[in-house]
């Protein structure tokens, strides 16, 4: 180094840049620092995609998880999905899909041909001697079907394929295998999406606001205060009370078995929880009659279960899959056990007359909006320092440090994809256009039709 | 059996005088062959357009694939530039490239710093945490030292960074206080946020070899946990299934026991994390008395395949490696460094 040279300290960048470890609180708030690095989500887990139906034969579909464009077809009947980015200079392969066959995909621009089982570039449409071909591909994703959904592994690129755990690693705890250990006079065996003849029904939409935003909501047992003045509460008589306070030390079991989920059962409902139904001062009092048992728990990448909810013989799953740091896709699915056709035709019905109206979205869309107007204190990061916790705040601390402690892996800022780039314009042309920023690629219309 | 018409001997030579002679088959490219035989070429298109693989032919013949086309322009091949991955060889032949041999590996480099921290952690050991300035990079293996000039002087100490290279710009050293030694001496009197130092590096041959998914056992002796920190911290973010880690971090006395807080944080981030803490000398509650090598016992049933990495005295290293052997690990799975207090 030239002497006359001047030693300057670098300007520290912060866009997109995981926040640096504070290490002046290390000890206080330390043991959750993983998760509040994971603004873009944890990586290398089990991630609804899309439900079966969103998915027909022959379609292909661009998504987003944890900043990875991620394309999905499903072809001569089987599933496929591998990174919706080519190789040779970036595109989504789903904006404009093209297939020659029911095996592979090509790039509709320069025409990158790619095996879908094995991620290869093992063509080139007008350059089919190419000596690149055979020797780069894109990243795969192991894809799993159960009751109606479509889940993929979503991986770091050299995330070695035989460390990919089964779904049910990323998946709720099941009944009856664990009525011992977390028993529920109240109701009867919570069904499970892995059940023989579970159904599936719900809907997926995106939320602007971070996913750990939105996770820690519904288990947050203070949160349900939103859901004071809502319909289905009110036209059943439910009493829903204005919170539930921890009432014991173990108000909250760890889940970490080796063989299966990671995440915290919530003892709701029993004399470890108190529900606080009257405040005086305020002059509240929640007068309805019939009770309305559930129990919420949460297990890795951020999965929600509400047992018992909206009705009994039904449950209620969630899951908050990170798009980039500021959106995340709410998942909102109600499971059942479906015997004949005709439980699933009445479950149906039920569904699109009563669940989606007023629970999924009714009593839902509370949720989302309250997950949005926690969004602004935490955007910058500084919010995870200036929260001023409280009691019932043992449920997402707790969460945190589970969390911190079992992720396979912190996702990086999403790199050359969609809205990554806050100011790009071809987001704020879309944006002009009316269109809000979200899960699925945007498809490039057919080019003769105006 | 190819004749020798069908096979070119081509030799390559490295920026660095490094030779390799090759046996390219009629119809292969050189890239392939070189990449097939192991050789460090850089590359990125195999296609004749990003220019990576660019060579000169510097005796002999070898064009491009017929019919092929390329980025370089005729001017260029008139040259003698070549793309190795669209080159064939007629006959033998030579090219010179524009890299060393050790293009893979990083090289040390001098590199300036500003001081961003300096706090006594223990009796004798201080955290010095540095920061890149602007316009200065260096990278390393989680495990490997760096060369710092005591500012002021020109005397020169190696320390292992406790950071990873994620971590970078940013680099954390712990450094052992000694009676009248110049670093100390800067450290305890002088040392401020903001000073600049100059740094050089990285060096040594004591870093986590990748993807081993055996068990991890690592031995540290005082501020021989460094190295050890950066390992734990780099295993934690590789992808797929975490091995192992038995870490036994010993020091003389209780007061010398450092980076507690941290240990405890990746014992709770990393469920495979044991720690085992040892004192020669006094007791304390978390600490066993006795030297951190005998703190592994047969107990622990380590693998055959388990790999060790050992770092602190001289006489510390050679009891573990006996130690650890005598316990059924093998000698080329036990990597050591040592480190030896300077003279003042």
């Amino acid at each position: 180094m030239n002497e006359q040279t001047p030693v300057r300290r670098r300007r520290t960048v912060s866009a997109n840049q995981i926040a640096a470890e504070r290490m002046n609180d290390e000890k206080t708030q330390g043991q959750y620092q993983p998760y509040k690095d994971a603004a873009w989500g944890f990586i290398n887990h089990w991630y609804p995609a899309l439900f079966s139906e969103e998915l027909p034969e022959q379609k292909v579909e661009g998504i987003q998880i944890a900043g990875v464009p991620i394309l999905l077809r499903r072809a001569a009947g089987k599933l496929y999905a591998i990174k919706d980015q080519c190789v040779h200079r970036g595109v989504r392969l789903s904006s404009k899909p093209m297939c020659f066959n029911d095996t592979s995909i090509a790039c509709w621009y320069h025409g990158f041909n790619y095996d879908l089982e094995t991620g290869m570039l093992n063509n080139i449409v007008a350059n089919p001697d190419s000596t690149l071909i055979g020797k780069t591909g894109v990243t795969t994703y192991p894809v799993q079907e159960v009751a109606g959904m479509i889940f993929v592994f979503v991986r770091e690129d050299d995330f070695p394929l035989e460390d990919v755990p089964p779904l049910h690693h990323d998946l709720p705890v099941r009944f009856p295998e664990n009525n011992e250990r977390f028993p529920h006079p109240l109701w009867p065996d919570t069904p499970s999406l892995l059940d023989e003849g579970a159904v599936a029904m719900g809907m997926h939409r995106t939320g602007q606001s971070n996913w750990r935003i939105a996770c820690e909501n519904g288990f947050d047992n203070a949160h349900i205060l939103v859901h004071k003045d809502n319909t289905i509460v009110h036209a059943l008589d439910w009493v829903l009370p204005l919170g539930i306070l921890p009432a014991s030390d173990d108000a909250i079991t760890l889940i970490e078995d080796e063989d299966g989920p990671k995440g915290q059962m919530q003892w709701l409902f029993t004399d470890r929880w108190k529900p606080v139904l009257e405040n005086e001062a305020l002059g509240l009092k929640v007068e309805n009659l019939k009770g309305r048992f559930y129990r919420t728990s949460v297990v890795l990448p951020g999965v929600l279960m509400v047992e018992n909810w909206p009705e009994e013989h039904c449950v209620q799953y969630e899951w908050y899959v990170p798009i980039t740091d500021d959106m995340y896709e709410y998942w909102e699915v109600l499971v059942r056990v479906c015997k004949t056709d005709e439980d699933r035709k009445k479950f149906k019905y039920r569904f699109d007359t009563v669940y989606v109206p007023l629970c999924l979205e009714g009593f839902n869309d509370c949720d989302l909006y309250a997950r949005e107007a926690m969004e602004e204190f935490y955007a910058d990061g500084t919010g995870w320092d200036d929260e001023q916790l409280v009691e019932t705040d043992i449920s997402p601390v707790v969460w945190r440090k589970l969390a911190s402690r079992w992720n396979r892996g912190i996702a990086k800022p999403g790199k050359g994809v969609t809205n990554a780039t806050k100011t790009g314009s071809i987001r704020m042309r879309r944006l002009a256009e009316g269109k809000a920023p979200g899960y699925f690629v945007e498809k490039i219309e057919n080019v003769n039709k105006r | 059996m190819l004749t020798s018409a069908e096979v070119s001997e081509v030799t390559l030579t490295f920026a660095d005088g490094a030779e390799h002679v090759l046996a390219v088959e009629a119809g292969q490219n050189v890239l392939d062959a070189g990449l097939a035989a192991g050789l460090p070429l850089l590359h990125q298109c195999r296609s004749g357009s990003c220019s990576s693989c660019l060579a000169r032919l510097t005796s002999g013949h070898a064009e491009h694939r017929a019919g092929a086309s390329s980025s370089l322009t005729p001017s260029e091949k008139a040259e003698g530039l070549r793309l190795l991955c669209m080159t064939e060889a007629q006959g033998g032949c030579s090219f010179s490239l524009g890299y060393d041999s050790k293009v893979g590996e990083t090289k040390p480099v001098v590199a300036q710093s500003f001081v961003n921290a300096v706090e006594r952690v223990a009796a004798d050991v201080v955290r010095l945490e540095l920061e890149l300035a602007e316009g200065s990079w260096m990278t390393f293996r989680p495990g490997q030292f760096i060369n710092v000039t005591v500012p002021g002087t020109d005397v020169v100490r190696s320390y292992s960074m406790a950071t990873t290279p994620a971590d970078l710009p940013r680099i954390e050293l712990f450094i052992r206080l000694l009676p009248g030694g110049v670093m100390s001496d800067w450290l305890e009197n002088r040392a401020a946020v903001d000073d600049v130092v100059t740094i050089e590096g990285p060096f040594g041959a004591f870093f986590l070899k990748d993807k081993v998914k055996a068990p991890h056992v690592m031995i540290a002796g005082g501020t021989g946990l460094a190295p050890m920190l950066s390992m734990i911290d780099t295993i934690r973010a590789t992808p797929g299934k975490k091995p192992p880690v038995l870490l036994s971090f010993g020091c003389q006395t209780p007061e010398g026991l450092f980076a507690l807080d941290r240990l405890e944080l990746r014992g709770h981030w990393l469920p495979g994390l044991e720690t085992r803490l040892s004192v020669d000398r006094g007791t304390c509650e978390s600490a066993r008395t006795g030297n951190p090598v005998a703190a592994i016992t047969a107990d622990d049933a380590l693998p055959p395949d388990a790999v060790a990495y050992l770092c602190g005295p001289p006489g510390m290293i050679a009891a573990a490696r006996a130690h650890l052997e005598a316990l059924g690990l093998s000698s080329e799975n036990i990597f050591a460094e040592h480190f030896t207090a300077s003279g003042a």
